[in-house]
């Protein structure tokens, strides 16, 4: 499946390539529409740019931008909310999200995260997945030579202190590898969702048949608990639940 | 009752000419009539004594009357003196509901004899209209609304000039009356309530005499009521319910007779009566269409054909000095409702809003005027940006974009000069936001990359970790092992170490009896420095004496040993050196070598 997608991905960009335009030519030619005020032209661009698989806070940043300039609220939500999981420090992609957010029409009373998940989970986006990965295993590596050291030195001054260092290190490395998973689910497995449709009913079951819980309107942000078929059990940010059509939300 | 009198004069000339007749009873009744119209069935009985039954009128007639009059006329005729009295009964009837009705006969009792009248059929038609009566005219108008309805004396149109308009889009309206019979006055106009529309009346002069006018060959006498300009507030097709108006229409009450049915005689001599009847206008469908989508978002309701110009009292402007942007909009369409532009005026430029005057020039045009009043707070050049205007224009079908020119300001003078005047900003304001956007857009790098497999979810990634951690065992076990050789090397040694010594010694002993003194010496000193080396653990090559006598100390060996060690060191490396037998003789040098390594084996292990 994967494969698939790469390939596909490899396909587009070829034929991207073939008319003549890097991704980074058409990166600028977008913020060229959007400084001569073609919002939806650029929201274009970028939003192929992100299809064919390219990511950057930037660019997220860029495509909520234009999609709101072109009065896609939701779409601009959408991609705000994408581009916080690569730049989780950007502090101007906080901002415009608080903007689209505020144009909306449902209002949700939000709980706020406690605050060492929210903690935790900012520390995880500041780097990559990969990244984290990478470095828990240096990490790990560093623990297993200390302690390679620790076991083997005779009699020395260092041997406590290697004993000490590869204890850390191996904290260290549990903490990172711990991060990179979280980075991970967080930015891969998602089960946040926007709502796309500009109204949508919540029903008690998958199907027509459930009894009607609530309306949602387009730009509002879901969590998705459970699928079935071409139904989603969504939970609001107040924390009822409902299930809704597939094609009336987009992951993010 | 003057006319009456007059009537009755008419009539004794009539008899003249009058035979004696039987007593008949004729009916007058229309052939058809609306629902809720008034109208009348006239009895006419000629004879003045007995009794008249009425008929049994429908139930959902309402009657009023009979109003009755009666007439005696005496005649002379060659000496004969006859007399013809008549008498006259009219019921004014006002039919419920639209359906075919029989009006039965009703019956007049003499002394000698008993009359009936003819029945009478009689259709009552839906609301206000009164078609299907007898076709006077053939080939009607096709337009239809903008003729009286036929069949009727008395009638009221609602003209309008366009039926299908845009929203918002004027439209005059006119009230008109036709009629072809006299009329007395009018009474009781009852607007309906133009849901949907706005009205506005437009000053008519009351109505005083009728013009004459044909149409389709009947002449009428018209006359408009009331004009009035109609705005459409929302789209579809929107009905104008019937205006109601009670009219006075004179009638002849008095009988008629056959010989003086004369338009001569009915205004001289009949006896005239004044009815009011009531009339109402057929209801009128406008179609109103919506402004067409997207609406431009300098769009502020005008719908019209207009133009638009701005003026300024002056560029040049002292502070806290008033300046006034007049912005005129000029031309026909919906000026009432016309919205107030949007200007944005330069900050530091404190505006007020707008006064508002419209000026009629004619129906539905004349001019919208914005009056600005600008009060610059601040020095400096400022621009007031053109105007921009949009309108619908309904002939072209299409939103026009009106502009008006835009100015500069100069403004002068010294902050505080103008004592009395508005409150001046003070120094060190707070920075005022007056607005909201998102923040720009980053054109800067894109550093895109690829979308990555996470590495957390291969299990390659995870195989890398138990890789490292069987690769620290191996090193492990291999550096444990490696150790525990050197042990063993080093322990071989350690036991060996007297034995090689003694060895060496006995080596000495041998030389010594070839009387090789040099020789014997350099070999006590090698077997020596081989045993500490071996028994220490200090390599050859690292050897001195303050290493050894260190690691002696270390090992709590005795003094004496040490001092013993130094020694016999010190004489061997000097009996190398000084060949001169002065010291002790080598074999004496052995055997106390041979004694210290006894002694140095018994304490070290």
């Amino acid at each position: 499946m994967r494969r698939i997608l790469l390939i596909h991905i490899i396909l587009l960009a070829g034929i991207a390539r073939l008319a003549g335009q890097t991704p980074e030519e058409r990166y600028s030619r977008a913020g060229e529409l959007y400084g001569s005020g073609d919002y939806s032209g650029a929201a274009a661009i970028y939003r192929q740019l992100w299809e064919e698989g390219y990511r950057s806070g930037d660019l997220l940043y860029n495509t909520g931008n234009a999609f709101f300039k072109s009065g896609d609220n939701a779409s601009a939500i959408l991609f705000y909310e994408r581009a916080k999981l690569l730049a989780p420090a950007d502090e101007d992609i906080d901002y415009n999200l608080q903007i689209a957010r505020s144009r909306i029409t449902d209002r949700f009373e939000t709980v706020p995260q406690l605050f060492f998940v929210r903690w935790f989970d900012f520390l995880s986006l500041l780097a990559s997945t990969n990244a984290w990965a990478v470095a828990a295993f240096l990490m790990f590596a560093a623990s297993l030579l200390l302690a390679l050291v620790f076991l083997t030195k005779a009699r020395a001054r260092g041997r406590l202190l290697s004993f000490w260092l590869s204890l850390a290190s191996l904290i260290l490395a549990i903490l990172m590898v711990s991060l990179a998973v979280r980075n991970n689910s967080l930015v891969n497995h998602n089960r946040r969702a926007v709502i796309t449709c500009s109204i949508v009913t919540g029903r008690s079951a998958p199907g027509e048949t459930g009894n009607e819980l609530f309306v949602l309107h387009s730009g509002t942000t879901v969590t998705v608990e459970q699928e079935l078929g071409e139904y989603r059990e969504v939970r609001l940010p107040d924390g009822n639940k409902g299930w809704i059509g597939s094609s009336c939300m987009e992951k993010i | 009752m003057m006319k009456r009198n007059i009537a009755v004069f008419a009539f004794l000339l009539a008899a003249l000419l009058a035979s004696a007749q039987e007593v008949t009873l004729t009916v007058d009744a229309p052939e058809s009539a609306a629902a809720g119209e008034r109208f009348r069935i006239i009895y006419t009985v000629n004879s003045t004594d007995g009794q008249f039954t009425p008929p049994k009128f429908d139930a959902s007639f309402s009657v009023q009357g009979p109003q009755q009059s009666t007439s005696r006329n005496v005649q002379w005729v060659n000496g004969d003196v006859k007399t013809i009295s008549s008498t006259t009964l009219i019921y004014y009837v006002v039919a419920g509901t639209p359906g075919n009705y029989t009006i039965p006969s009703a019956q007049f009792e003499t002394k000698k004899v008993t009359v009936s009248s003819q029945e009478k059929q009689i259709v009552i038609t839906a609301g206000g209209s009164s078609q299907g009566v007898a076709g006077r005219q053939q080939g009607q108008s096709v337009n239809a609304g903008d003729s009286p309805s036929s069949g009727t004396d008395v009638s009221m149109k609602i003209l309008l000039n366009d039926r299908e308009v845009y929203a918002g889009e004027p439209v005059t309206g006119t009230l008109k009356l036709y009629t072809r019979i006299n009329l007395s006055g009018i009474q009781e106009l009852k607007y309906p309530d133009f849901k949907g529309f706005l009205k506005e009346d437009i000053e008519t002069p009351p109505l005083r005499s009728l013009e004459t006018e044909m149409i389709d060959g009947v002449q009428y006498g018209t006359g408009v009521i009331q004009r009035f300009v109609l705005y459409p507030q929302i789209s579809g097709d929107l009905r104008i319910d019937p205006a109601e108006m009670t009219v006075l229409v004179q009638e002849r009450a008095g009988a008629r007779d056959p010989f003086f049915d004369d338009p001569f005689f009915d205004s001289f001599f009949s006896s005239v009566s004044t009815v009011p009847r009531k009339i109402a206008t057929q209801p009128v469908t406008v179609k109103v269409k919506a402004l067409p989508e997207p609406r431009p978002a300098d769009f502020h309701g005008a719908v019209g054909s207009f133009s638009l110009e701005s003026a300024i009292s002056g560029n040049d402007a002292k502070l806290n000095d008033a300046l006034t942007l007049t912005v005129t909009l000029r031309g026909s369409g919906n000026l009432n409702l016309a919205g107030e532009p949007a200007i944005s005026f330069p900050q530091g430029i404190e505006k007020y809003d707008p006064k508002v005057t419209v000026k009629s020039t004619g129906t539905a045009s004349g001019s919208k005027v914005f009056e600005y009043l600008l009060i610059p707070r601040n020095t400096g050049t400022f621009d007031i940006p053109p105007v921009s205007y949009s309108v619908f224009d309904p002939k072209q079908q299409k939103y026009v974009t009106l502009r008006a020119e835009g100015y500069t300001v100069n403004v002068t003078g010294t902050p505080g000069e103008d004592q009395g005047a508005a409150p001046l900003y003070t120094p060190g304001e707070d920075v005022k936001y007056i607005g909201q956007d998102i923040r720009f857009i980053r054109n800067g790098n894109a550093e895109l990359s690829s979308v990555e497999v996470p590495l957390v979810s291969r299990m390659h990634y995870w195989l890398w970790f138990a890789l490292a951690l069987i690769l620290a065992a191996v090193v492990l076990l291999l550096r444990r092992e490696q150790i525990r050789r050197n042990a063993d090397i080093a322990g071989l040694r350690n036991r060996k170490a007297a034995r090689n010594a003694r060895s060496r010694l006995a080596k000495a002993n041998a030389l010594l009896k070839g009387g090789k003194k040099e020789e014997v010496n350099a070999e006590v000193a090698r077997a020596l420095w081989g045993y500490l080396g071996d028994k220490l653990r200090i390599p050859q090559s690292e050897i001195t004496r303050e290493k050894c006598y260190a690691a002696l100390r270390e090992r709590k060996t005795g003094e004496e040993f040490i001092t013993e060690l130094d020694r016999i060191l010190t004489a061997t490396e000097y009996s190398q050196y000084a060949p001169v037998s002065e010291g002790e003789s080598p074999a004496a040098l052995c055997s106390r070598a041979a004694a210290l390594i006894g002694k140095l084996d018994d304490t070290l292990d």
